[in-house]
């Protein structure tokens, strides 16, 4: 196996080139972006990041959470405050609401380093400071027999350099 | 032609030579990079306020809340009024990442960064207060519900349990927002530094290496990270003026309170923004990012927020004399006439009235001017929080009750210990991270070099 990597300066391109590479049956590819290009991400992975479902999952724990610990915790010891029933919806509902927040804000974070494969240990073979400039690099793993139609594969959709890496 | 093999190919390729590095990270990164003697001179006078602040807070744990001004009946001072200072100027960093982002405001991108930063400094120096204010500070975490031997739980149907965990949620969502946003930063940062930079940015970038994967879960993240936090902003100050609000004292049992209280942290905090970013851009020469048109926007916003905070100036008045409740519109007269009339003037007329000056594009734009406007609003927005507090409890309903406090030395030292803390969380940061959001500067950027003639 050989891995390529194509520099890119314009996102649209690479969103082409994705395309064209996933179409001939290349799909062991990766793109390095500077920034954010929907269009990059979603030529790589059409799906919907699953970030939602973890946001939605520590929502959900929130706010039980957050009427679980009030309501059980005035009936453990009950004591009556101001006429008030044990178990006040109106108040309770204010830190349920604030739990829900921060259980879902807390999900959401993790579900970053989950859906996105974060903490990463090693640097790819591939990877160049220039992609934290402003260059895109698309990584291409393919047999080294097709090196050279990748190599012109990239080129004809505006590469501007087509390196090999090395490993 | 049969393709050769893959290691003829790589001899074949010369080494890719080292591109020159994108302008954007070069001048956001130069920030970091050195620092003046006049950095370690305004370091070294802040660090001396938060030592002589500390030794302050040491005597009072010592000697008691009685070295402090209280006089009955006012024992919220100035301790609450200062926690409420600053967690209202926390709320214009998520104000601008989270509902400016909704919103897809992409002005937003020079100022986020430097805004979410503010925000968690200032929750930190408000969460001091609570301690200092507390008085018997190794009792604080008494506000906690932990389980404990008496079986007792915290009341969870008091507004001060309300206050506790929506100012604690509020700390966590600031940092979890400004780490997630700093990620791509501290990836570019990590690329450009050798030694122990190097390896602290490593660290905390995580392998951050902007592939698809990385970036998708990425913006999804940060998306519903600011549909989280928009109504966690606008939660926070309600409830804090929940504080007041739920009692019956005169000139806080008041229902616009939550409202008024969210415009005028807004106010405040974008006023703070202004403070600390201006001197920023000229000092770095940032000026081709925090551009005129960026403070013309700020501006804009002080001046909006400006006139919701003027409006409720009024209507508190006008209900007070409209409700025909005697305590009440004493209580209102007593704000401008009585012991605390120079306070009062001073919030009227820097929050309500030299703000209408900003009506005027000319002065929108005038760097100078809006320095020295923002640091107004920010003393004009402490002296509200001290009028609201302060005289409402010293002219509470029974006249023969009433008593006038006055500000004690102890206190102003904590006071200033307090600005000084927050100054030098961000003369820290200043040096240690990008204060620019420069991915987010980039995307802006590669858009407008490809499409030069418009849109963004």
């Amino acid at each position: 196996m050989a891995q390529l990597v194509g520099v890119f300066e314009d996102p649209g391109k690479v969103a082409e080139v994705v395309g064209h590479l996933r179409g001939r049956g290349f799909e062991d590819l990766e793109t390095y972006s500077p920034a954010p290009f929907a269009e990059v991400d979603d030529a790589v992975l059409e799906k919907p990041s699953r970030v939602r479902i973890f946001t939605l999952i520590g929502g959900l724990l929130g706010v039980v959470a957050g009427y679980a610990m009030t309501i059980w915790m005035a009936n453990d010891w009950q004591i009556m405050l101001g006429g008030k029933p044990y178990s006040s919806i109106p108040p309770y509902t204010i830190i349920a609401f604030e739990l829900t927040i921060l259980f879902g804000g807390l999900l959401t974070a993790l579900g970053l380093f989950i859906v996105g494969r974060l903490p990463r240990f090693t640097r790819d073979a591939a990877y160049s400071a220039r992609f934290s400039a402003e260059d895109f690099g698309v990584a291409v793993r393919c047999a080294e027999r097709d090196v050279a139609e990748v190599d012109g594969l990239m080129r004809m959709h505006g590469a501007v350099e087509v390196n090999l890496v090395a490993g | 032609m049969t393709p050769p093999p893959a290691a003829s190919v790589a001899a074949m390729i010369r080494p890719a030579p080292i591109p020159d590095d994108s302008k954007i990270n070069q001048d956001i990164l130069y920030v970091m990079k050195g620092t003046s003697p006049g950095y370690w001179l305004l370091l070294s006078i802040a660090l001396t306020f938060v030592g002589i602040g500390a030794a302050v807070w040491l005597w009072q744990i010592y000697e008691g809340l009685g070295i402090a001004g209280y006089i009955h009946p006012v024992f919220w001072g100035v301790y609450i009024v200062t926690f409420v200072f600053w967690i209202g100027i926390a709320h214009a960093g998520t104000l601008i990442s989270a509902i400016l982002y909704l919103f897809r405001a992409k002005w937003r991108n020079a100022i986020n960064r430097s805004a979410e930063a503010m925000t968690v400094f200032a929750v930190m120096t408000a969460g001091l207060f609570l301690g200092i204010h507390v008085g018997r500070i190794w009792k604080a975490y008494f506000i906690l519900p932990y389980p404990n031997q008496r079986g007792l739980w915290v009341n969870f149907k008091s507004p001060l349990l309300w206050d506790t965990v929506a100012v604690s949620t509020y700390a966590t969502i600031s940092i979890v927002f400004l780490y997630v946003g700093l990620i791509p930063d501290l990836a570019i940062a990590r690329d450009r530094h050798s030694g122990w930079r190097r390896v602290l940015y490593g660290i905390l970038a995580l392998g951050w290496q902007g592939t698809s994967r990385n970036w998708k879960s990425h913006t999804r993240s940060v998306l519903h990270l600011s549909g989280l936090a928009t109504p966690l902003v606008l939660s926070v100050h309600s409830v804090v003026s929940w504080d007041f609000a739920m009692t019956l004292v005169p000139g806080w049992h008041s229902t616009i309170f939550g409202p008024y209280f969210v415009a005028g942290a807004i106010f405040s905090g974008f006023a703070m923004v202004l403070t600390l970013m201006i001197p920023v851009r000229r000092i770095y020469g940032l000026e081709n990012y925090i551009t005129d048109y960026h403070l013309d926007n700020m501006a804009r916003f002080l001046l909006f927020t400006s006139i919701i905070v003027g409006y409720a100036y009024v209507f508190e008045y006008f209900i007070a004399w409209y409700s025909g409740v005697e305590h009440e519109q004493t209580s209102f007269w007593m704000r401008t006439f009585g012991a605390y009339w120079f306070s009062t003037w001073v919030m009227i007329v820097c929050n309500a009235i030299l703000p209408q000056l900003l009506w005027f594009k000319r002065l929108r734009t005038n760097v100078p001017f809006l320095f020295v406007l923002s640091v107004l609003i920010n003393i004009g927005m402490w002296f509200e929080r001290y009028v609201i507090i302060v005289e409402g409890l010293s002219t509470e309903h029974d006249p023969s009750a009433w008593g006038v406090y006055t500000v004690s030395w102890p206190e102003i030292g904590i006071l200033a210990g307090s600005f000084a803390f927050f100054v030098t969380l961000f003369l820290i940061f200043l040096k240690l991270f990008p204060i620019i959001a420069i991915a987010e500067i980039k995307e802006l950027a590669i858009h407008a070099k490809l499409h030069p003639e418009g849109g963004h």
